[in-house]
């Protein structure tokens, strides 16, 4: 609004400045209706005549733009749409309305079309030809074609700003969408958004999706080529949304980074989650058959514990009186010297490396994990379970030593353990 | 991996608790209703630490408090937080009501796609290959929602979420139970 303010100031014609202005404040002061749509369609064609009486008042760029405008038909990409609307609000303001002028202009007047009334003096303007002027907007219009703003009614109706070419499509295309789509509420919100949105927010242009203050709506602009319906935005919406969440799951997912397809991936998923309950259910019954009497006393489970991982960090539990029990053990492995040393570190980085420790088997060994699950519940008094528990504690030893570890490592402790 | 450390360490907190509550409750269980009772109190504690913030956490928690012989433990587990499955309860009725009224609908739109279909007469390679492939994943969504507690009343972006968080909270749980089962074993030995 205050940029159309110096740009009115410059135009020559006064009548049509005075006019813009009032359009202007209309604009404005209708942002914050709601009922803008049901005028919109109904005030179209008296307000296109309006225009074109504009036009006629206006000095002879009117027809320049207008020419402008039969050759515009080129569509131009939307990152032209940021730096072009100062440019159509000059326009708009230079020439009130012209043919084209009809898509920003087009927009004011549903603004002002919102309150359900226009000026009577603009009104009275209109006349000459209302008739070819809407169906040259209407030619113009389906032109445009696809390119189309969906719920972007506010960077539409920001226009104090003209420009020429695209922007008229774009407008024509939103109309065309605005006209399809039974938009209410979000427009209000989306106008008074779009005043920051058009103070160049290009990246927002740039983009394909983007989400406005309110949570409520999404505001999507269609992609160039691609349906403007609404119904077909939100799906795309919806499986962008998706296919963003797919791209988290296959980070977590081991083995997901060859398979592209949704089914292919939640075929992993679906094969992870049921190893990883199965898993549980294994260790739940190792846990049973070992615990006759379900007492878990952490005191005696880390009595003989190499780690103090646990313990440390379990005061509730009763472990402080664990790191003094730990000394004793010290002697049993000179690794384990090193370990009472850290303390609490050992306990945070155990919690980490073993994390760690999982994540890399699973990634080099995606079968290992189950096979490793059948020996520690089959082999209860076997010789392995020995082996089993030292070896990843001392591979997590040397996580602590070594931050960066190579999966050599990991594979060849694996196979110490298989 | 600090917030890994410390959800490991809230796990393993409520679930020994849980796990003494229950000794002391029963004596001379078989060893089935042992690993039945480990299991669900690793479960319990794993949906408790996520304090309702999850849906699958408040599905499982409102599966088990169900169940009355399973809901002492709950309770126990839960303690002063026993508000929880309350409103997880709730929480469920509600989505649940919107997620049949959704079932409805789109059934019915299938139902009319199914029949548009047949009217037309040869469908092109590419539409063949792509509905196989709707179908595929359809099924599999079908699974991932069974599989995932309280999966089969979300839409599919929230059912991907869940899924995320399932599966950390899922890992978490195997590399405790795992340190743990090693500990008591090499505890058990002389």
């Amino acid at each position: 609004m205050n940029r159309a303010l110096p740009e009115m100031l410059q135009c020559s014609d006064m009548t049509v400045l005075q006019r813009q202005r009032a359009r202007l404040k209309w604009q404005t002061e209708q942002l914050r209706q709601q009922n803008y749509f049901c005028e919109l369609s109904g005030v179209f064609t008296s307000q296109t005549g309006f225009q074109q009486g504009g036009l006629m008042n206006g000095a002879g760029g009117g027809d320049s733009v207008l020419s402008n405008m039969g050759m515009s038909r080129q569509l131009k990409p939307d990152p032209g749409l940021e730096t072009a609307w100062p440019e159509l609000g000059k326009i708009n303001m230079g020439f009130g309305s012209c043919g084209y002028g009809n898509g920003p202009s087009f927009d004011m007047n549903h603004a002002i079309s919102r309150t359900s009334s226009c000026p009577p003096a603009v009104a009275a303007a209109v006349g000459s030809k209302p008739v070819e002027v809407k169906g040259n907007s209407e030619k113009m219009g389906s032109a445009v074609g696809r390119e189309s703003f969906k719920k972007r009614k506010v960077e539409k109706l920001q226009n104090s700003k003209v420009v020429a070419e695209d922007e008229y499509k774009r407008i024509k295309a939103s109309e065309e969408e605005e006209e399809e789509s039974k938009i209410t509420g979000p427009n209000t919100i989306k106008i008074s958004n779009n005043k920051k949105q058009n103070s160049g927010d290009t990246s927002k242009d740039n983009s394909k999706v983007s989400e406005v203050q309110k949570p409520d709506y999404i505001h999507v602009r269609a992609r160039r080529g691609q349906a403007t319906d609404s119904h077909s935005l939100a799906e795309r919406v919806r499986r962008e949304k998706i296919s963003e969440r797919m791209k988290y799951l296959q980070d977590l997912v081991p083995g997901c980074n060859k398979i592209t397809g949704k089914a292919g991936m939640l075929d992993e998923i679906i094969n992870y989650v049921q190893s990883l309950q199965r898993q549980v259910e294994f260790l739940s019954m190792k846990l049973a058959t070992v615990n006759p009497s379900l007492d878990f006393n952490i005191d005696n489970l880390y009595a003989k514990e190499e780690f103090p991982s646990c313990t440390t960090n379990f005061p509730t539990v009763g472990m402080a009186p664990e790191m003094t029990n730990h000394s004793p053990f010290l002697q049993f492995n000179p690794i384990q010297q090193v370990v009472s040393g850290c303390g609490v570190e050992m306990g945070m980085g155990m919690g980490m490396n073993s994390s760690d420790m999982a994540l890399r088997r699973t990634i080099s060994a995606p079968v290992s994990i189950p096979d490793a699950s059948f020996l520690n519940t089959t082999c209860f008094t076997g010789p392995q379970q020995q082996i089993q528990p030292s070896a990843p504690w001392e591979v997590e030893l040397q996580n602590l030593y070594n931050v960066a570890f190579t999966d050599t490592i990991e594979a060849s402790d694996l196979e110490m353990e298989m | 991996m600090c917030p890994h450390s410390s959800l490991k360490q809230e796990f393993l907190k409520k679930w020994i608790m849980g796990l003494q509550r229950c000794s002391f409750s029963k004596k001379n269980m078989s060893i089935l209703e042992r690993k039945k009772t480990i299991k669900l109190s690793a479960d319990i504690a794993m949906a408790s630490a996520r304090n309702g913030t999850t849906r699958w956490s408040r599905a499982l928690i409102s599966n088990a408090s169900k169940d009355g012989s399973d809901n002492r433990l709950v309770q126990q587990i839960l303690g002063p937080e026993s508000n929880t499955p309350v409103a997880a309860i709730t929480n469920k009725a509600r989505t649940r009501r919107a997620l049949v009224c959704k079932k409805i609908v789109k059934r019915s739109r299938r139902q009319i796609r199914r029949r548009r279909r047949k009217c037309v007469a040869a469908a092109p390679v590419k539409a063949v290959t792509s509905s196989i492939a709707k179908h595929l994943v359809r099924k599999r969504t079908q699974v991932l929602k069974t599989l995932i507690p309280g999966g089969e009343f979300m839409d599919e972006i929230c059912l991907i979420e869940e899924t995320l968080d399932y599966i950390t909270s899922l890992r978490v749980q195997v590399d405790v139970m795992r340190s743990v089962a090693s500990a008591s074993v090499r505890a058990s030995e002389p």
